[in-house]
């Protein structure tokens, strides 16, 4: 996908112009996940295993409907079944499809070094290009939710790319294709967010839920993957949801600050010992004369270390 | 305890092949992880990855580098960490630093083996480079840190790029000081020797040291 | 269902039981969310354990697993107490004001009138309405001129043709007064004892369900949902008929967004059942004959039945057309064969004599009585009750025939854990394995819950060796056939007059088999009302063409229609929906006639207005004088409401029935609480007759049951995961990955109890075996009290066998669910218990 570049918005690692920007008049797009209508059934699961080919791998029973603990390099779209005993004493079993939220402000991007290997389409998509990635792994670093893994075997990273195929054809993601319930949805971000909204109200007046709300963290600056919660207030509740989420601080220091007062300090030294051998010169050897020779001139090829020590 | 000697020719023997091998074991590699780590330090400078075998050899091989250059390094502490404890006199260099720089030798206190600068530059180098490695072991298998500990992520990210502008920035100005400011300064770590002259005026005490260690040998 | 999945959205209000929609038709249960999302629907589900579909609901409870029908019954006495009810409709569409016969007693003591211990069943002739007119003035008195009771008649019983009734509905045998009595034993405080569910969380659902009638608001509907968490009990149809009781009480079913809707398990489950899956059913649900029916005659009187009501009112009766429809299917059966004179070859058909269920097929296999078996499309080692007792019966079968898709556990089960090389040196039975297709292998038709006919066409060929089933079961039939006709035999004559009409024998085209279903015209015929003509040979345009005269084919009397002169009416595609109530009357083919909502007479009032303006179904046309709508009417369709026609025309009576009278069912008329056969308690409402007294119990030696008494203290029940299907997905990759291994939910403090942590490995036994798996400690299900007593709850998922991906690399325990289950079985659709029987648990 990235041969279609006046389609990009951001490149990582990548310096000079970014054919994409201003180019295009694109749709953010956006998927919203109504958690609150989500039966976890995992049709997304597989229907995002069966679109990408991804490969199996085997899984084991872990006190959990969830089919494994995280997304893998091969598995990019993962339930987490949370059970949640509110205060009432009632139950609630939390369920939410996990998957790469593609950021506004995407930490693996930004942590990216490679020229290329992550890129921000025009429509807000984030996809890596493994033919670009060196396999580093600054993305996993760089991203807020847990989301890039990296293959031991490809010796890349993988996540989910958003369908970003069928997106272009003007197709919806493979798991809102799939979704029976239709807790799921794609569109544009404003068209999402009123939908998501209109739910959000909808559960606060009339399913008794009063913090339910809408996921689109400002942190990263929104995500087009936006989630309605029964009780937004509390995100983690929903496997790990972070609350605030932003790209890492350190990411942050190290990209902009630490990068700039490094180049600073980096030119202005060189700058420096320039400036120092132009005021002051090199220190000359002293002349040998001061020192009486001692003996004939020795070969200096073929020195041997005498090796005496004291 | 020293490698060094006043030869037969009348030079003095400053570094033993050893030490000259290990020097410049740990200076390739660090010129490698340097050019290498700049590669993923700044776009701007991503060519550098690209002309040295390409970005993913790049990636692959900067973290097996790093090991050699630590091992170099754990070598020179072998060798050397005894001559660079600091004494009263370093605290004089610091104090005439600026003649120093301004080539005022005869008004800098005289040095045994290793004057003060360098024996920052050796310390400077060992802690930036255990920094490094630790920091490094993260970044090289990211991975392999679950989400629960990533902090160790982000301090790897922080501390890897903040230690190796350290020591970019005494590699400066070693490779200044050794190659442009510090006449017969390279050729010591190339061929080991350096002049009588060099060696009284720059490391008086370790001159006079070895022409103690010499009398006494006869 | 008496509705359909989409109609769900239209719902104001859901009671989901006995089912888990969420996790076992996750694409269904689209609608009810449609329904939460767009009408603000509130969903309650009442569940042993807190299911994904429990996520989504507004109200959960945890009940107690067989425990519905007080649980039901309770909403019954809540909302007879509270005035919740539809009055007009219940006088008007249901026998709530028919008088019941002096003599019949309800069970206060466990037992209703006319229990023979002897034959361990009920004599129902005292289950009847009264003969006689309009009691309505006459409640006062105590009692009106009685019946002499017992008077032992030379017919069996039948049902009066003029009913008596009191429209005042005070009358002490009045149907809605015996209700009324019946379940005002059934307090909250009751419910609680036997189900577990608090007093308060009772009264909270309670009032939620029944709010829809809040002030005698007829505008609303209510929906209830079940599936096998209801059918797989020894009282299952008893629970269904409760939830249908509930409905007609409240005015919901009829109605847009109501009715009692059973969601069925397999995609096609409607489609076996409706072409006559069960042993004592035709086609149709025509019934099968019996030895008494000497001639077609016989048969046609005995299953025919006459119309029975008060007498001003009006009953369509439309099972008076038995005749047509039996006929019909006896021409579509035997073709030329089938002549007026030779009695239309009714003597061909097998007389039933006794029950040959499922589970009596196995238990005589097991006693030796039957010697071979073909299982198609089924795994019968897992599916049925008491695996082993199921592999024991079939090591004394001669031969068994299985065709599948993949080598299943049936097939296999000489090799099943725990068979030695000499036990299996002593297994003769002769096993041929029949490679069969898959189901996006062949094309044909499926009918899925809603009753709709979808034709769906083969997506690929077999692989291999496979071959379809019709293709398996043509050749043995010809090849049967030829024998007969070579060799004779004691009875040829059906098999060799059989119509076998296909363009290739030995490959019937299932198009050509749907033609043969829908049936056709075998002379000229024209309608005596419409002057419409069809001719011979043409295609059926539905059941109202048929005939008992012989002029008219007909496979399946309720699919006619499904594939007319103007083609496939199942393949149908159109997605219009004007009403916007999803009824696309022109999306595949629903029976009968294309009806989406049955009894959809009952969503207007008595004067033939929706009982809804904004959910119009049908209505009377008093300029056209007809009954139009945007549905078919399920109705007669020129009767006027004036004549008072009730709307459930396929019962005699013409409404619905609150009370079944005489044998509709074998364990009462009124559904009353049993225990399950294995319970930690004894029945709170009458402990001397804890379970049903009509249920049977089998008496070989492996039929063993448990009691509290001998350790078996925990209540467990099985379900199925979202995850798998059934026994076959074992054999898929992807669904492995899913869920790779068998699993045990238990509580938190049960787990805490027997010190085992999630994933570590415990045991579960019953009277009839042993299942060891990790354990699932949850908090989704949480200990009970059940009558003053601590009872714990368990679920196991019956997916793994000793068959499939995992199983072969020896990486679970090989040990399928059904070990645990006990062979006892409904008495009216003898279904088995699958949902509530009693297991110790153990640390492994």
């Amino acid at each position: 996908m990235s041969q279609a570049t006046l389609e990009i918005r951001a490149i990582s690692g990548h310096s000079g112009s970014v054919p994409g920007a201003g180019v295009r008049r694109e749709f953010d797009v956006c998927k919203l996940i109504d958690t609150t209508t989500c039966i976890g059934c995992k049709a997304c699961e597989v229907a995002c295993l069966e679109w990408n080919g991804l490969s199996f791998s085997e899984t084991v029973f872990n006190n959990s409907y969830q089919t494994m603990p995280e997304t893998q390099w091969n598995y990019w779209n993962l339930i987490k079944f949370n059970e949640h005993e509110r205060e009432d004493g009632t139950l609630q079993l939390l369920m939410r499809k996990d998957q790469c939220m593609h950021c506004e402000e995407p930490g693996c991007l930004i942590a990216c070094p490679a020229d290329g290997a992550i890129v921000q389409y025009v429509n807000g998509i984030v996809d890596f290009q493994q033919d670009h990635c060196i396999g580093c792994g600054y993305c996993v670093t760089g991203c807020p939710f847990n989301i890039p893994k990296f293959s031991p075997t490809a010796r890349k990273v993988f996540k989910c790319t958003l369908c970003v195929d069928r997106v272009t054809q003007g197709l919806e993601p493979a798991c809102i294709k799939a979704c029976p319930t239709g807790c799921l949805h794609f569109g544009t971000k404003p068209d999402m967010k009123a939908l998501a909204e209109t739910r959000a109200k909808q559960l606060r007046e009339y399913s008794g839920f009063e913090n339910a709300g809408v996921y689109d963290p400002p942190g990263v600056k929104g995500t087009h993957v936006i989630y309605v919660l029964h009780d937004a207030s509390n995100p983690e509740l929903y496997g790990g949801l972070p609350k605030d989420p932003h790209v890492p601080w350190a990411v942050s220091f190290w990209k902009k600050p630490l990068k700039w007062i490094g180049n600073i300090a980096m030119i202005g030294g060189l700058l420096g010992v320039f400036a120092h051998y132009l005021r002051f010169g090199p220190k000359i050897e002293p002349a040998d004369e001061e020192t009486p020779r001692q003996g004939g001139a020795a070969p200096r090829t073929g020195t041997r270390d005498p090796g005496g020590r004291p | 305890m020293s490698a060094t000697a006043i030869l037969a020719n009348g030079r003095v023997l400053r570094y033993s092949f050893h030490e000259r091998l290990v020097h410049w074991l740990a200076g390739f590699s660090y010129v490698y992880l340097l050019l290498t780590g700049l590669a993923f330090w700044s776009p701007w400078l991503f060519w550098i990855a690209v002309v040295l075998g390409g970005p993913t050899a790049s990636r692959e091989l900067h973290p097996w580098v790093g090991l050699i250059f630590v091992f170099a390094t754990l070598l020179m502490y072998r060798m050397w960490s005894r001559q660079m404890h600091e004494t009263e006199s370093d605290k004089e260099f610091w104090r005439a630093l600026g003649h120093y720089v301004r080539n005022e030798d005869e008004l800098v206190p005289s040095a045994d083996r290793f004057n003060a600068g360098q024996k920052l530059l050796f310390w400077g180098f060992l802690w930036c480079g255990i920094l490094l490695l630790l920091s490094g072991l993260i970044l090289w298998f990211p991975h392999l840190i679950p989400w629960s500990l990533r902090y160790l992520r982000y301090i790897a990210v922080i501390v890897h790029p903040a230690a190796a502008l350290l020591t970019i920035g005494l590699f400066i100005i070693h490779v200044y000081m050794g190659t442009a400011m510090e006449r017969g300064a390279f050729g010591s770590v190339i061929r080991g020797d350096v002049s009588t002259g060099w060696a009284k005026r720059y490391h008086r005490v370790w001159y006079e040291h070895l022409l103690r260690d010499a009398a006494a040998r006869k | 269902m008496t509705n359909g999945w989409i109609d769900i959205k239209n719902t104001d209000m859901m009671l989901i039981m006995g089912g888990n929609p969420a996790e076992n038709h996750p694409c269904g249960f689209k609608w009810p969310l449609e329904a939460k999302r767009n009408r603000n629907a509130k969903m309650i589900v009442v569940d042993p354990r807190y299911t994904r579909t429990a996520s989504t609901a507004d109200l959960f409870l945890q009940i107690r697993a067989g425990a519905d029908i007080a649980f039901l019954g309770g909403l019954i006495n809540y909302a007879i107490d509270n005035n919740r009810i539809a009055k007009d409709y219940l006088l008007n569409y249901t026998n709530a004001a028919f008088v019941v016969k002096e003599g019949f007693k309800l069970p206060e003591d466990g037992l209703f009138s006319g229990f023979d211990p002897s034959t361990v069943a009920y004599d129902t002739a005292t289950w009847n309405y009264e003969e006689g007119g309009d009691l309505s003035r006459k409640s006062a008195d105590a009692d009106p001129p009685a019946q002499k009771p017992g008077a032992p008649a030379a017919a069996p019983p039948a049902l009066p043709a003029n009913a008596a009734y009191d429209l005042a509905l005070q009358h002490p045998r009045c149907v809605f007064q015996l209700l009324k009595k019946q379940y005002s034993r059934y307090t909250p405080e009751m419910v609680e004892r036997i189900t577990g569910i608090p007093r308060d969380l009772f009264l909270k659902a309670a009032d939620l369900f029944t709010s829809v009638r809040k002030n005698g608001d007829m505008t609303k509907a209510a929906t209830i949902i079940y599936a096998v968490g209801w059918t797989q009990h020894t009282f299952g149809t008893q629970i269904i008929r409760t939830a249908a009781m509930l409905q007609l009480l409240l005015g919901n079913v009829g109605r847009a967004g109501g009715g009692v809707n059973a969601l069925r398990g397999h995609s096609n489950i409607q489609g076996a059942t409706d072409m006559a899956g069960i042993f004592d059913n035709l086609p149709g649900y025509l019934k099968v004959p019996n030895p008494t029916d000497s001639d077609l005659t016989t048969y046609l009187k005995r299953t025919t039945p006459t119309a029975s009501k008060p007498g001003p009112w009006q009953s369509f009766n439309y099972w008076s057309n038995t005749p047509k429809f039996m006929v019909s299917f006896l021409m579509a059966m035997y073709g030329d064969a089938a002549r007026k004179q030779s009695d239309f070859a009714f003597h061909y058909l097998p007389k039933v004599d006794r029950n040959y269920s499922w589970t009596e097929i196995w238990d005589n296999m097991y006693r030796g009585s039957v010697k071979g078996m073909f299982a198609f499309g089924m795994n019968g080692v897992m599916i049925g009750p008491d695996q082993q007792k199921n592999i024991d019966a079939l090591k004394k079968a001669d031969w068994l025939v299985v065709g599948e898709i993949y080598p299943d556990e049936t097939s296999e089960f000489w090799r099943a854990p725990g068979t030695t090389a000499d036990d299996m040196k002593k297994i003769n039975t002769t096993v041929y394995r029949l490679p069969c297709a898959g189901f996006a292998e062949k094309d044909g038709s499926m009918t899925n819950s809603a009753r709709w006919l979808q034709w769906k066409n083969a997506a690929l060929p077999p692989p291999g060796e496979a071959r379809l089933d019709q293709d398996i079961l043509a050749q043995i039939l010809l090849r049967v056939r030829d024998l007969y006709r070579k060799e004779g035999g004691k009875f040829p004559d059906p098999i060799l007059n059989l119509t076998w009409p296909y363009t290739d024998p030995e490959h019937p085209a299932l198009a050509d088999v749907a033609r043969e279903i829908n049936g056709r015209a075998l002379a000229d015929l024209t309608d005596p009302a419409t002057k419409q003509s069809l001719n011979a040979g043409q295609q059926l345009p539905g059941f109202a063409w048929l005939r008992d005269d012989g002029t008219t084919s007909c496979g399946n009397w309720i699919y006619s229609g499904s594939w007319t002169e103007a083609g496939p009416q199942l393949a149908r595609r159109g997605t219009e929906d004007p009403s916007g109530l999803g009824i696309f009357p022109n999306w595949a083919w629903s029976w009968p006639a294309n009806r989406r909502v049955l009894y959809n007479r009952a969503s207007c009032d008595s004067v033939g207005r929706p009982w809804d303006p904004e959910r119009r179904q049908v209505w009377w046309n008093e300029d056209a004088q007809r009954w139009v709508g945007n549905d078919i009417p399920d109705f007669k369709p020129d009767s006027h409401p004036k004549d008072h026609m009730g709307p459930f025309i396929m019962n005699p009576e013409g409404v619905g029935r609150i009370f079944v009278p005489l044998a509709g069912l074998a364990d009462g008329p009124f559904p009353e609480h049993y225990e399950p056969v294995e319970s930690p308690v004894q029945n709170p409402l009458h402990p001397n007759q804890s379970s049903s007294p009509v249920v049977k119990k089998f008496t070989t030696a492996a039929d063993k049951f448990g009691s509290p008494e001998q350790g078996f203290d925990v209540v467990c029940t099985t379900y199925r995961l979202t995850e798998h299907y059934h026994y076959w997905t074992k054999n898929n990759p992807v669904n492995v990955q899913l869920i790779p291994e068998p699993f045990i939910e238990i509580p938190v403090e049960l787990a805490d109890q027997i010190g085992v942590r999630g994933g570590e490995k415990i045991k579960v036994t019953s009277a009839r075996g042993t299942y060891a798996a990790k354990a699932f400690v949850t908090r989704r299900i949480k200990p009970m009290t059940i009558d003053g007593k601590k009872v714990y709850q368990i679920g196991l998922p019956i997916h793994q066998g000793f068959r499939g991906i995992q199983e072969d690399a020896e990486r679970n325990a090989r040990t399928p669910a059904n070990v645990l289950t006990p062979t006892v079985y409904d008495a009216n659709a003898y279904t088995p218990e699958f949902k509530g029987f009693l297991v110790k648990v153990e640390k492994a």
